[in-house]
């Protein structure tokens, strides 16, 4: 059977087991539990900056009541960081291609946000469905376009973070293969491919973090808004 | 598109879940900041300078 370059996001198992169940579970192994003591290794202070940093950012623009949402959301944005970064490696699998894992992710955080700001202030969220000052003849149509604006959210969480993270690898493996059938007959292309083979894959790393980081920011954004 | 195949999604959702749940918060709850951030007195605290000898 012949591959096409789309069979590298199938899910692929390995003697059985489903290689995102891999994919999943061996990061972890790479943020080690801080010693009890005062001054711990670089790997584990340079982590402990970098979660404690986040937190702060992440907590900025947000309310008292927001805070709460405050280890979910640094979990999921170093389990997203995580997976995406780790994914650029050869041979390895990104369970973020998957557009399921992204809308199991994105949907019910959604959905939370939203019914927290039904139930606690539905004057509140209700009233984010009309923006201030608008004429009053664009009303229905507004609320109608809010709301839909409202329901894709969730889809557009999940899709932006699948199809960029699949586009990136996609582009990586195309332009990898170009670079190898290349490379007999015509050595110099080859060459400038390479080159652009080389900044795709720090636009990559870039896209990997940045990706992460919208989804966890619109994910407050919309917290923010409800509570 | 791959990815599009229903079969695994229910069970990528519960494995997703899963781990986000149960791994991540214990890895995160490990990095206590150990002060609470105080509030300072925006005047400065009345603090008298270093008398005792260095050793």
């Amino acid at each position: 059977m012949m591959l096409n370059f789309f069979d590298q996001f199938a899910s692929q198992s390995l003697l059985g087991i489903p290689l995102i169940a891999i994919a999943m579970l061996v990061p972890w192994l790479l943020f080690p539990s801080p010693y009890k003591r005062w001054l711990n290794n670089r790997l584990i202070t340079f982590q402990y900056w970098f979660i404690s940093r986040a937190t702060n950012q992440l907590m900025l623009p947000l309310n008292i009541n927001a805070h709460k949402w405050a280890l979910i959301l640094v979990a999921l944005l170093l389990f997203l960081i995580t997976l995406n970064l780790l994914g650029l490696l050869p041979y390895t699998f990104t369970p973020t291609t998957q557009l399921s894992m992204n809308m199991a992710l994105a949907v019910p955080l959604w959905l939370a946000t939203v019914l927290i700001g039904m139930r606690n202030q539905p004057t509140h969220s209700m009233a984010h469905l009309l923006p201030e000052g608008t004429p009053t003849l664009l009303i229905p149509i507004l609320i109608i376009i809010e709301t839909i604006s409202l329901f894709i959210r969730p889809l557009a969480l999940g899709v932006r973070l699948t199809a960029n993270l699949t586009a990136g690898h996609l582009l990586i493996q195309l332009i990898s293969t170009a670079t190898f059938v290349m490379l007999s007959f015509m050595p110099t292309i080859a060459m400038l491919t390479f080159i652009v083979l080389a900044l795709l894959t720090l636009l990559e790393i870039a896209v990997a973090m940045i990706q992460a980081y919208v989804f966890v920011l619109l994910l407050s954004l919309y917290l923010q808004e409800n509570v | 598109m791959p990815q599009l195949n229903p079969d695994p999604w229910f069970i990528i959702l519960i494995f997703t879940w899963t781990v986000f749940l149960t791994i991540l918060p214990n890895k995160i709850t490990f990095y206590k900041i150990p002060n609470e951030p105080l509030n300072s007195d925006p005047l400065g605290s009345n603090m008298d300078t270093w008398s005792w000898p260095w050793y």
